[in-house]
């Protein structure tokens, strides 16, 4: 039985292989080509954790709201939503007259049922439990109003409706947990055809679509046949797919292939950055040396991010100044001038922490530094998994200093292995989004657990209360000047060396009208697209 | 001959036993707590400890280690390899899902291995010493050390980019077959070649091939009829190595090509810290070379019954 089954799977493997031609593509279809490591796992977005899996959701089903490519919220299958004043309780009043790609309708019941399938622990939902938040209750107030309910305040429920696919709960109750990732049944403008692991993710337009998301400028179904995501391996091919015309789109291009398409009149490009931490390296703050805060701030200020960023990125990449980059709406200026590249300062700095240039040369060694032995070299190890490049640039820089930088490039285990024991220095986290509300995953010492963000090892009862706002209070504004005061205490601890952010770089074929970047680089909307 | 295969077979059962011993013990030999690091990885927020204790029993890594073994090779003898955790789905379905890809790359790769390469080193020995023959292995070297990136890259440029012929990136069509085929036949055929060349020539030098010569045959007879087929005894058990090996080390074709396969399934699995998948990754990797090790050795007896005891 076992073995039947088996070699049905391995044959139906050979079959694709042989009937290739029938994966031919419509004329209008529009090929998008993604790198593979951003391939979801599963392409259920309740389940699997990553941007690109609720990207791919969103073609399939329209989530309540979307975040327009101006930054605001802007209806899709909800007119109107509204939160009490403690943001304890969330109103939704849901658009009429909308049915799901299996004919159902869509109603408060459903939103109910999509909710409810989040957060229970069955789904082992990886990440949007998380964003949903502890909800207590979901109530259906009518058949077109819901009301979500928390008991603590959730004042980031937008953010995360935004990328929640509506499911039919039809189909989902009769596929079950396991089998829905290959039905994918939504209410988005177009159906779900395949997905080849490894490979590709075929859809084709769904003709019943009411044009519900507001981005879209005409009523009714979309004018593309159909999307078809090629997940591409090699970053050089990648580089080279609309040039060839194999794909209509590139995306999240290698910066070694923006020369390519920027300023060259035959193709599209632009270039969007991705609002967040940046690529910055979190200090551990807990031993010898960086227990010491003008070690610390010798390292930020004796970085050169602008001479890093022309060297080894032309320029294109944005500089970063602290714990958010400069396109995130709660960034804090104020970091500009905290840290002015100042290598003699830097050197200072370092001598006045008893770290000191012997009279031989070489590299500084401890010289009355407390719990290190005098003589013993400054060695600081810095822990990423990618962009090696920018660590030798880094490393560079650090020698003029006489620090002895090693930079050691090591997976994804390895790195959450260094974290888990605490033995690192330096270590890459980055985390994106535009709500404040990454600044307390990663700096509030309550996620300080297994599992956890929390990385540096600093504890303050008032910066953690003061971070901890950033969950609580609903007004954004308001969160913003929390994030900017938190922003601040951060670089005055000198707790992150921030290095630099890069963009989302994406070519297209000159033929591709109506394409449109979310306000997050890594989001996009086909709705208005022709071909 | 089929007692010669029957012995065989079992004696691949104590085999699979210590590949699977090694294959669980990689579990408990990783550095920290694997339950965190899976979660950590696969999953964004931060991971609850009723989460982390549910995983845990999940894996039912609470129970002592010889009943953990024991149970995974009851479940794995079962053709059950466990819950992917990333994917949410059966191990055993997510690489038989994979492997049909990965056996129709390895068998064409082979293919071409066999294509280029046999001819190659029977130019080569029967032009020996001659510019021929130097620049046969000169082009066998040059197949064998080519770094396989580079080669794909390269046909890509010429191939897909250049003159369009056939598609850069994807399976699924014949086409896309080709220069994955290509980039792994080149790599194997240099060492094909090469010992064609030597065990021709080493055959080349036998009595029975005098005594053909001397009555008359035609080097073409002599090559094709008596020659080849001594000579590609030791060619087969290479071959059946190169084929095994095309099965589990197709990883840098698969990614370049952006084909699906089993070996891309692993690298992802050891990135994203999908230990089950990683664990039914390495052991079905490990039974199929095994496998076919044993199909090589029977063919061997086949071919040449003296060796069967």
């Amino acid at each position: 039985m076992m073995a039947s089954g088996l070699f049905r799977r391995v044959a139906a493997g050979l079959m694709f292989l042989a009937c290739g031609t029938a994966t031919a593509q419509a004329a209008g279809t529009l090929v998008i080509a993604i790198p593979a490591n951003q391939e979801p796992a599963t392409l259920d977005g309740h389940i699997d954790p990553f941007q690109s899996t609720w990207l791919v959701d969103s073609l399939m089903a329209d989530p309540l709201l979307v975040l327009a490519p101006d930054g605001t919220y802007k209806p899709d299958l909800a007119l109107a939503w509204e939160s009490n004043p403690a943001g304890t309780v969330w109103t939704f009043k849901l658009r009429p007259g909308v049915t799901f790609q299996d004919g159902t309708p869509f109603n408060a019941a459903a939103v109910k049922a999509n909710l409810e399938r989040i957060i229970d622990p069955k789904t082992q939902s990886a990440q949007m439990k998380s964003e949903v938040g502890p909800i207590k209750s979901v109530d259906v107030v009518d058949d077109l109003t819901v009301r979500v309910g928390y008991d603590t305040p959730w004042v980031t429920l937008l953010d995360a409706m935004r990328r929640v696919p509506i499911w039919s709960p039809t189909a989902m109750e009769k596929a079950g947990l396991n089998g829905f990732a290959s039905v994918l049944v939504g209410a988005g403008p177009f159906t779900f055809v395949r997905k080849v692991p490894n490979d590709r993710v075929d859809l084709k337009k769904w003709p019943g679509y009411g044009g519900w998301n507001s981005v879209q400028k005409k009523p009714g179904a979309v004018e593309l046949d159909g999307v078809s995501i090629r997940w591409i391996g090699s970053s050089s091919v990648l580089g080279s797919l609309v040039q060839s015309g194999d794909a209509d789109v590139a995306t999240f291009l290698d910066p070694i292939s923006v020369p390519d398409y920027k300023d060259n009149k035959a193709f599209q490009f632009y270039a969007k950055d991705q609002a967040g931490t940046g690529l910055q390296f979190v200090m551990n703050i807990r031993k010898p040396p960086l227990d010491d805060i003008r070690v610390r701030q010798a390292l930020i200020t004796g970085s050169d991010r602008p001479g890093l960023n022309t060297l080894l990125y032309d320029g294109l990449f944005a500089v970063g100044q602290g714990p958010l980059n400069d396109v995130h709406p709660c960034y804090w200026r104020g970091a500009e001038t905290m840290y002015p590249y100042n290598p003699t300062k830097a050197g200072q700095l370092l001598d006045q922490a008893g770290w000191v240039l012997p009279q031989a040369g070489g590299m500084r060694v401890a010289k009355g530094v407390k719990n290190v032995a005098d003589g013993t070299p400054l060695r600081i190890r810095m822990t990423m998994i990618s962009r090696k490049e920018m660590g030798e640039g880094l490393q560079a820089q650090f020698k003029q200093l006489g620090i002895d930088f090693a930079v050691e490039v090591v997976p994804g285990p390895v790195q959450l292995d260094r974290v888990q024991k605490r033995e690192f220095d330096l270590i890459y986290e980055r985390q994106r989004s535009p709500d404040p509300v990454i600044l307390d995953q990663i700096w509030n010492s309550k996620w300080e657990v297994p599992g956890g963000w929390a990385w540096t090892g600093f504890k303050d009862a008032a910066f953690d209360a003061l971070v901890g706002q950033l969950r609580t209070v609903p007004d954004f504004a308001k969160r913003c000047e929390i994030a900017r005061d938190v922003q601040k205490t951060i670089m005055e601890n000198a707790l992150m060396l921030p290095t630099l952010s890069d963009p989302v770089y994406v070519a297209m074929s000159p033929k591709v009208k109506g394409w449109e970047t979310g306000a997050e680089g890594n989001w996009f909307y086909v709705n208005n697209v022709t071909k | 001959m089929l007692r010669f295969a029957a012995t065989r077979s079992l004696q691949l059962v104590p085999l699979l036993l210590v590949v699977s011993l090694i294959v669980f013990m990689i579990m408990h030999a990783l550095p920290g707590d694997p339950v965190a690091l899976m979660l950590q990885g696969a999953e964004g927020g931060v991971a609850s400890p009723e989460r982390l204790a549910e995983l845990r029993a999940q894996l039912g890594l609470n129970d002592p280690l010889l009943l953990q073994y024991g149970r995974f090779v009851a479940h794995a003898l079962e053709g059950d390899l466990g819950m992917s955790v990333r994917f949410h789905e059966p191990v055993t379905g997510l690489i038989t899902d994979r492997f049909g890809s990965t056996l129709a790359l390895a068998f064409s790769g082979l293919a071409v291995a066999i294509v280029l390469g046999v001819p190659l080193g029977a130019l080569a020995a029967t032009r020996r010493n001659s510019w021929i023959d130097v620049a046969s292995m000169g082009l066998s070297y040059i197949g064998a050390s080519m770094p396989v990136y580079w080669l794909a890259l390269v046909l890509i440029l010429a191939f897909s980019f250049g003159l369009g012929w056939f598609p850069p990136a994807g399976g699924g069509t014949w086409q896309s077959l080709v220069l994955p085929a290509v980039t792994l036949g080149v790599s194997a055929s240099g060492l094909i070649s090469r010992l064609v060349r030597s065990n021709l020539i080493e055959v080349f030098s036998e009595d029975y091939i005098r005594t053909g010569r001397s009555k008359g045959l035609s080097e073409g007879a002599i090559l094709w009829g008596h020659a080849l087929k001594n000579a590609m005894m030791p060619v087969v058990t290479v071959m059946g190595l190169q084929f095994g090996a095309m099965l589990a080390g197709t990883v840098v074709t698969e990614t370049v090509f952006s084909r699906p396969g089993v070996g891309r399934l692993v690298v992802n699995a050891i990135l994203w810290k999908d230990y089950p998948l990683v664990q039914g990754c390495v052991l079905f990797i490990a039974a199929v070379y095994l496998l076919v090790n044993l199909l090589v050795d029977v063919a061997y007896a086949a071919l040449d019954p003296r060796i069967v005891p």
